[in-house]
């Protein structure tokens, strides 16, 4: 079963990647965009896969939090989901960027020059606050998985909890700045905010539903859940209708009515209903990304070129060969173990009454959480007090309004690897000792490549287009074609001209300007009464240079 | 040292000169380079797909700009005359040339878009509005997007990652996004010496002839230092290049500049979009 699943994911990899491929190569005209439309697809997907990956950890963190704790394998399964969306969301940012290799000057950190990243960017919070996201969810999903084979990480995964529980709000609100903070009139609305966490919160259930439907379970809350998003999307799209007046009847069918099947018994008990459903909001919270994301008149949804449905296909079977590879990878690992994530055995009944494996700790149990939060405290607070203080190249100085995004990913970042740094360390095995301290070197070494900044060389391209302008290949030409009648300074040689033509006009600027520089180019070029056609011995670009030429000599004569 | 070892020196002496060999760049010295006629019938076809008027609002005259650090005495803006302006497009194309602005390729073309600075909006050239309080410049991650002390909204090309979040966030659409490269192309040509040719994935737009401004600001301090630089005298390409006379460059701040002149009999207009961003280049229509 997962092996057809990692063929099909493999299937639908290969068939993007080609895409994938040419919107490297070709850069954004590679998908589609219009005279309004920036962004495109890529984006798009990116919001897309960004919600998805909030549902692992609402459902694990979140549930854990709030004392509601779920089966193991529904967490582990929800987790995993997590970290692979994270994966396929990341790719996209990448691959939007005009100049892909530049994209560490994102990085809201110093280099020596005074360069600084525009810490008002709604783009450099959501960069920073992805990447804590995704490191936080790898060290919780790593806790949550050796737990069962380490005693001792199990008073661990609360307090992690704690900590993941406002990062994943955190991050799709700022998902959501990224459009609401704009001055396009269809991305404001101070509701958006809610509206990025409900949709992904949405979306995310969805993706896990059909996970599980894999796995042969079922959870009902996470399916009551679903259908209480339901109505919350509803609500805000017909928010967003009372508001701009926009509405799509295929987001809207296939996000707010066909969900609301699982109140029949029928579909709610078949796997294949239940999967139908799950698909119909998938498909409906994309297409809703990619109509948000292109503000353009147009009929978004006609606008789809090959690459788009190839970069499309490509996050899918990006998203199932890692999920369905990690998954299968993972249950071989662990097995003979306890309970880990890969026990097939078929349980139609409900998920829910499953034993809590995760024992819940007693209250005095978030006392470990107490060191590193302060660390990470301190930690924020300098980073704030140093971000606002520095000398950087922009004109206006940061307040203290533009450093509260990257606070709490900060706080989270310092504090959940304080937690978790010691208890890891001491259970981990000597390879993986070698591999962290190895990371840890390339860190170091891209730091300091950081710090040196890139080369500040022009393109060479740029020099090798022929420069038109240069007086000094002008004189050359004068002087060896015109100067024979028209004198080297200009003004003629009297001598030579009296005897065979009658005495041309004087070159004064006044009569350069009433000529023109075209037509003046056409004389030098076609000829005119005594004047020989200088076409082929001389390009168009030459004769332009002559006529400024001219011009220049005209003007130092007076 | 035996023979196997002295082939494998050999051998990885060879590999690195190859190596070597790949760092270097494609010569592109022979790339085509686009005639004169092919910039002006672009500009012809601009014309001929002018997009929309603006909903034009009402402003006072603008003053000193409210940023950190900005010049007491300096803001550079222009004033387009809509009596005047017959919409020849003669700004564009002197536009072109003072900046080297590429042609678009035919697919940028059918998608709509052209790299011009300067673009007929319903009849009138319209060109980034330099806003004092620019929403471009609060979206830029990286800080390629700035404002210099003297008003304009600048772009630091080495800077740029193409991330487009100035574009989608400018109201007036006034950003132009390098989507191919146009000297492999053969679409860009050298007019000005002076002003770099942009590479693919970069944004540009109206920089109010930077250079210009550069080069009189250099020349006043060597030839008269001592004399507070107000930029008098100084035109841009397009407003050099307007038959009319309708696109006025000068110096808000300073009462002798022809645009206070102007504009001071004038009632002065910018579209609605950017009315609360405090723009420096504006609209004039009737007299006062």
């Amino acid at each position: 079963m997962y092996r057809i699943l990692v063929y099909i994911g493999a299937a639908l990899l290969l068939l993007g990647a080609f895409a994938f491929g040419v919107s490297l190569w070709e850069g954004p005209t590679a998908w589609h965009t219009d005279v309004r439309t920036f962004w495109g697809i890529p984006i798009s997907l990116f919001v897309l896969w960004i919600g998805l990956a909030h549902a692992g950890t609402l459902i694990s963190a979140i549930f854990l939090a709030l004392g509601y704790p779920l089966g193991r394998r529904t967490s582990m399964v929800a987790e995993l989901s997590t970290l692979c969306s994270l994966a396929v969301a990341a790719l996209f940012p990448l691959v939007h960027l005009g100049i892909i290799e530049n994209f560490y000057m994102v990085v809201p950190f110093l280099d020596a020059r005074g360069n600084f990243s525009n810490l008002r960017s709604p783009l450099v919070w959501d960069f920073c606050c992805i990447s804590v996201y995704g490191l936080v969810s790898l060290l919780f999903f790593a806790t949550h998985l050796f737990s069962e084979k380490f005693p001792d990480l199990k008073k661990l995964i609360r307090p992690m909890a704690w900590l993941l529980f406002p990062l994943v709000l955190w991050v799709h609100t700022i998902v959501s700045l990224d459009f609401a903070v704009t001055f396009v009139p269809q991305w404001r609305g101070a509701f958006f905010p809610l509206y990025f966490i409900a949709g992904a919160i949405y979306s995310g259930l969805a993706l896990v539903i059909i996970l599980l439907t894999a796995e042969h379970c079922r959870v009902r809350v996470l399916e009551k859940l679903m259908l209480g998003l339901s109505w919350f999307m509803a609500f805000f799209w017909l928010w967003e209708f009372l508001l701009k007046g926009s509405f799509s009847f295929e987001v809207v069918f296939l996000g707010a009515v066909v969900p609301q099947l699982m109140w029949l018994r029928v579909i709610r008990e078949n796997a294949f209903g239940r999967l139908l459903v799950a698909f119909s909001v998938l498909v409906s919270l994309g297409l809703e990304r990619y109509i948000l994301v292109t503000p353009s008149e147009y009929n978004a949804a006609e606008y789809f070129s090959w690459t788009d449905l190839g970069l499309v296909s490509f996050s899918l079977g990006l998203f199932t060969t890692l999920f369905f590879v990690f998954r299968a990878k993972f249950s071989s690992l662990l097995e003979g173990e306890d309970v880990v994530m890969g026990e097939i055995v078929l349980q139609q009944d409900e998920s829910d009454k499953e034993s809590e494996k995760v024992s819940l700790p007693e209250k005095n149990d978030f006392s470990i959480l107490r060191l590193p939060l302060l660390l990470g405290v301190l930690v924020t607070l300098l980073y704030v007090v140093w971000a606002i203080s520095v000398e950087n190249t922009n004109l206006a100085p940061l307040s203290v309004v533009n450093v509260v995004p990257l606070c709490l990913p900060l706080l989270v970042l310092v504090a959940s690897f304080t937690l978790c740094a010691r208890p890891l360390w001491g259970i981990s095995g000597k390879r993986v000792k070698v591999v962290c301290a190895v990371l840890a070197g390339i860190l170091g070494c891209l730091a300091g490549a950081f710090w040196a900044g890139g080369s500040s060389d022009v393109p060479s391209g740029a020099v090798s287009v022929q420069e038109i302008d240069s007086t000094k290949t002008a004189e050359f030409i004068w002087s060896s074609r015109c100067a024979g009648c028209h004198g080297q300074d200009g003004k003629f040689n009297e001598k030579f001209v009296r005897e065979f033509y009658p005495l041309p006009q004087k070159l004064t600027p006044v009569r350069l300007d009433t000529l023109g520089e075209d037509s003046l180019v056409k004389v030098i070029l076609d000829g005119r009464v005594n004047m020989n056609p200088y076409r082929g011995r001389v390009s168009e670009d030459e004769a332009r240079g002559l006529v400024r030429y001219m011009r220049h000599l005209a003007g130092e004569g007076e | 040292m035996d023979r196997r070892e002295f082939i494998k020196a050999c051998s990885v002496v060879a590999l690195m000169q190859v190596l070597w060999g790949c760092r270097r760049l494609p010569d592109l010295s022979g790339a085509k380079v686009p005639e004169i006629a092919e910039f002006e019938r672009e500009v012809r076809l601009a014309l001929s797909r002018a997009k929309g008027a603006f909903d034009l609002v009402q402003v006072p005259m603008p003053g000193p700009l409210e940023v950190h650090g900005a010049s007491p005495v300096n803001r550079f803006g222009m004033a387009i005359d809509l009596d005047a302006c017959d919409g020849c497009g003669k700004c564009i194309l002197a536009c072109m040339q003072e900046n080297n602005i590429p042609l678009s390729s035919k697919g940028e073309r059918d998608a709509g878009r052209f790299m011009h600075w300067i673009e007929m909006h319903g009849g009138a050239p319209a060109m980034c509005f330099h806003c004092g309080n620019a929403p471009c410049e609060k979206v830029c991650p990286t800080g390629a997007a700035s404002h210099t002390p003297d008003g304009l909204s600048t772009m630091m090309y080495k800077r740029c990652t193409g991330s487009r979040f100035c574009g989608a966030n400018c109201p007036v659409g006034a950003r132009k996004f390098n989507y191919v490269d146009s000297v492999k192309e053969g679409l860009a040509r050298k007019f000005n010496p002076e002003v770099p040719l942009r590479s693919k994935g970069v944004m540009e737009k109206c920089s109010l002839c930077l250079q210009r401004l550069q080069d009189h600001k250099h020349a006043q301090m060597a030839t008269r230092p001592g004399v507070e630089w107000r930029g008098s005298g100084l035109k841009t390409a397009c407003s050099e290049a307007c038959p009319k006379n309708a696109i006025i460059f000068g110096n808000w701040l300073d009462q002798d500049s022809p645009l206070v002149q102007e504009a001071k009999h004038r009632n002065l207009y910018v579209p609605r979009e950017i009315a609360n961003l405090d723009p420096s280049v504006v609209y004039m229509r009737g007299r006062r």
